[in-house]
């Protein structure tokens, strides 16, 4: 009865929704680092720990308020009781296991083995309770009991915990771990010498009146004090054998700090690029729009420049290490990845559909052009893709490939040099328009619901007043642009004016559009 | 034959590969012959396409006898921008009057073109570029922008020249009520000596047009004929 009852459960929370969906919540707030709110978790955490620290701070030489007590005696100590729980609750499902093992044990037509299942999520939950980060955890809860003045001093797990909330720690702690090796040689070498050393002194000074080593701690805290090159002077050899062992030890102790500073430094140079690699995902994370750029020749060099300015980020792949290291060398997040990879899109993180406003392929190669998009293709459906189009006789293919826009520099030239023939004057006005650097510009004007109060027609704008042309208005819902519409043209939220003139001058005409009418 | 043909205005396409081809095509309409000069060497890479022979170090003669300077244009797309440039000078050390075009790989190589004489550079990667950020950025307008300058739309660009100046009675340009000619939009003002202003440019606002002058106009087709007829273009 009982096990059907458990079974049921399980299953039930297992697939329900709501459920699963608050428990991904809380993970997401508690252990996510992308996560947008868990960074306020974290800050109010880091709080209460300062806290809890100061109040233990005050007490040792003044009063503290009561309230103030209490609040970092009991509230504190419950919100992270609560916090420990949580974490306990979402570092492992149980209910997972139970359903597996019920899966596993119907597929092989025998009984459900549930005391199994139950030993397997003991087995789990108790490595969550025993590793590290939550013991400082529970540890942190004990002042709760501050009736037992030895557990006061718990309060100090409490700053351990500033490890869980501060990234750099853990990058600390994992480029240290890969010297494991190097740092437990240097232990058992220092232990040696300290053992050694210790006992020598011992031997030399216990029995010398005027020798401050008297006992084998006396020994121990001598050797460990010159082995680490600090030195204090309070207790120090008085005999010539004494001295001698001390002299030893004074050279151990240079070759000592020298290996750790050589294995620190060494721990951290080979894990550079990894560090920086990492930290440039977590940027990337963080961006709400750019613009994926693959491969960073001289077209997409040209336009990355151009785009700097734009509301969106840029971000650039390319599997040519010496490109990336340009790239990076101009200013932009470049990342040394394969654009043709789809490993290399979960890797980053990168979310197609939330975070990239459009993919450019600028390789000037259309196999790999090709190659890059059809890889995008396969992760996203719909993400706008723009190609660079090297070869004419391939255009089919980058269509096939299921890119938006193909842009053949070729035919461009074609194009402009039919317009520059046939009208001069004509084309450097257009090409002037188009060209980032001139000064005059041509922009489009998103009418919003207010300016279109403001200005419900197009005789009602002041565009003279700020000396720009507007050369027409494009509707969105028709998808249709009105050249050089008629004064009584009704504006509408949604569409967009196309505005000449002067960047400035644009750009107070804009503003105009935002103010209130009669402040115009 | 050719000769008699090449005696009539011509566009003279330097270098054999595909921008040559897309030039030619583009402007074929418009020369009564377009003749591609190949280096050494390229003739091999485009199959089936009649070209003539050149090398840099070349006098000319044959194109100074046969073709009217003043009338034709040269393109210059050699893949090295060197060569290009190289070109370029002697082609202008040997024809003054030419109207000389070039594409350039990068903005270094387009300021060398210009500093050798030539009248429009085309700076390929910038080009490219910045229709690029055209596309993202600004969608709306380069899709106006194209259909005026590149496809079959009713709206033109066109550039209309001033013969009939006493049409503004001697008004400023500032003064000039423009609005008055509907379905066209003036955007900038060209002088004799070439330069350009866009037309709400202060530094134009006091200008007396005069015949000579040419405005840059966008419009219908029909609209841009009537304004011809105001101002007396030709």
């Amino acid at each position: 009865m009982l096990k059907r009852l458990m079974l049921d459960a399980a299953y039930f929370l297992q697939t329900s929704k709501a459920y699963q969906a608050k428990k991904l919540y809380i993970y997401n707030i508690l252990e996510n680092n992308e996560n947008r709110y868990k960074k306020y978790i974290d800050i109010f955490m880091i709080a209460l720990i300062f806290i809890s620290v100061s109040v233990l701070i005050r007490e040792v030489k003044y009063p503290v308020d009561d309230t103030l007590h209490f609040f970092s005696t009991y509230v504190i100590s419950i919100i992270f009781f609560i916090e420990y729980l949580l974490r306990l609750w979402v570092s492992s499902s149980v209910c997972k296991i139970i359903v597996a093992q019920s899966e596993h044990d119907s597929f092989l037509s025998r009984e459900i083995k549930l005391l199994k299942a139950l030993r397997e999520v003991l087995n789990v939950k108790l490595k969550y309770i025993f590793s590290i980060k939550a013991m400082i955890d529970l540890l942190a809860v004990l002042p709760f009991f501050h009736e037992l003045r030895l557990l006061r001093v718990f309060i100090l797990f409490r700053v351990f915990k500033l490890f869980r909330y501060a990234k750099s720690f853990h990058t600390l702690a994992s480029v240290l771990v890969t010297k494991k090796f190097e740092f437990l040689t240097l232990a058992i070498f220092a232990s040696i010498v300290i053992f050694v050393s210790s006992v020598l002194i011992y031997v030399m000074e216990a029995n010398n009146p005027e020798s401050p080593v008297n006992t084998l701690f006396d020994a121990l805290y001598w050797s460990i004090v010159t082995i680490s090159t600090v030195g204090y002077g309070d207790v120090t050899p008085v005999t010539t054998e004494g001295r001698v062992v001390a002299m030893l030890v004074i050279i151990s102790g240079i070759a000592v700090l020298a290996f750790t500073t050589s294995i620190v430094v060494s721990a951290f140079t080979e894990k550079l690029d990894e560090i920086r690699e990492i930290k440039n995902i977590e940027d990337i994370a963080k961006l709400k729009s750019y613009y994926l750029v693959c491969g960073y020749e001289s077209v997409a060099k040209e336009l990355a420049k151009k785009l700097q300015s734009s509301a969106h980020g840029i971000i650039i792949l390319d599997s040519d290490l010496s490109r990336v290291e340009v790239a990076r060398q101009d200013g932009f997040i470049a990342m040394n990845y394969s654009p043709a990879s789809t490993q290399s899109y979960s890797k980053l993180n990168i979310n197609f559909k939330k975070q990239v406003k459009a993919v450019l392929c600028l390789r000037e190669s259309d196999v790999e052009n090709v190659y890059a998009a059809l890889t995008i293709r396969s992760i996203d459906k719909d993400v706008y893709i723009l190609s660079l189009l090297m070869q004419n006789t391939n255009r089919k293919k980058l269509e096939f490939a299921g890119i938006n826009h193909i842009v053949y520099p070729q035919e461009l030239v074609g194009l402009t040099t039919k317009e520059l023939v046939g009208k001069p004057a004509a084309f450097e006005v257009i090409h002037q328009l188009r060209s980032e650097h001139a000064h005059v510009d041509i922009d489009e004007i998103a009418l919003t619901e207010r300016m279109v109060e403001n200005f419900p027609t197009v005789g009602s704008l002041f565009n003279k007043r700020y000396r720009v042309i507007v050369l027409g208005v494009f509707k969105g819902d028709s998808d249709r642009f009105y050249f050089n519409p008629i004064d009584s043209t009704l504006l509408q939220s949604g569409d967009y004016l196309l505005a000449v003139g002067y960047k400035v001058f644009i750009s107070e005409f804009e503003r105009s559009l935002h103010a209130k009418r009669k402040n115009v | 034959m050719q000769r008699e043909k090449m005696s009539k205005t011509t566009a003279l396409i330097f270098g054999l590969n595909r921008y040559a081809l897309e030039i030619q095509a583009s402007v074929k309409s418009k020369y009564d012959s377009v003749q591609i000069y190949a280096l050494a060497g390229e003739e091999s890479a485009i199959e089936d396409i009649a070209t003539e022979p050149f090398d840099l170090s070349d006098e000319w003669s044959e194109i100074k006898r046969s073709i009217k300077i003043e009338e034709s244009i040269a393109f210059c797309v050699l893949e090295d921008d060197a060569q290009n440039i190289f070109l370029a000078i002697s082609l202008r050390a040997h024809f003054e009057n030419l109207i000389i075009v070039a594409i350039a790989s990068n903005n270094e190589s387009a300021n060398k073109l210009k500093m050798a004489g030539v009248n429009q550079v085309i700076p390929l990667v910038e080009t490219t570029a910045d229709i690029i950020a055209n596309i993202l950025e600004k969608p709306i307008s380069n899709r106006v922008l194209n259909s005026i300058l590149y496809e079959e739309s009713a709206l033109k660009i066109e550039q209309v020249k001033i013969t009939n100046a006493e049409y503004f009675d001697e008004k400023p340009i500032n003064d000039i009520d423009w609005s008055r000619y509907k379905g066209i939009i003036i955007l900038s003002l060209m002088h004799e000596d070439m330069s350009r202003d866009f037309i709400y440019a202060s530094k134009i606002k006091n200008h007396i047009i005069k015949d000579g002058d040419i405005l840059v106009v966008v419009g219908f087709e029909n609209d841009i004929e009537e304004f011809k007829k105001c101002i007396g273009s030709k």
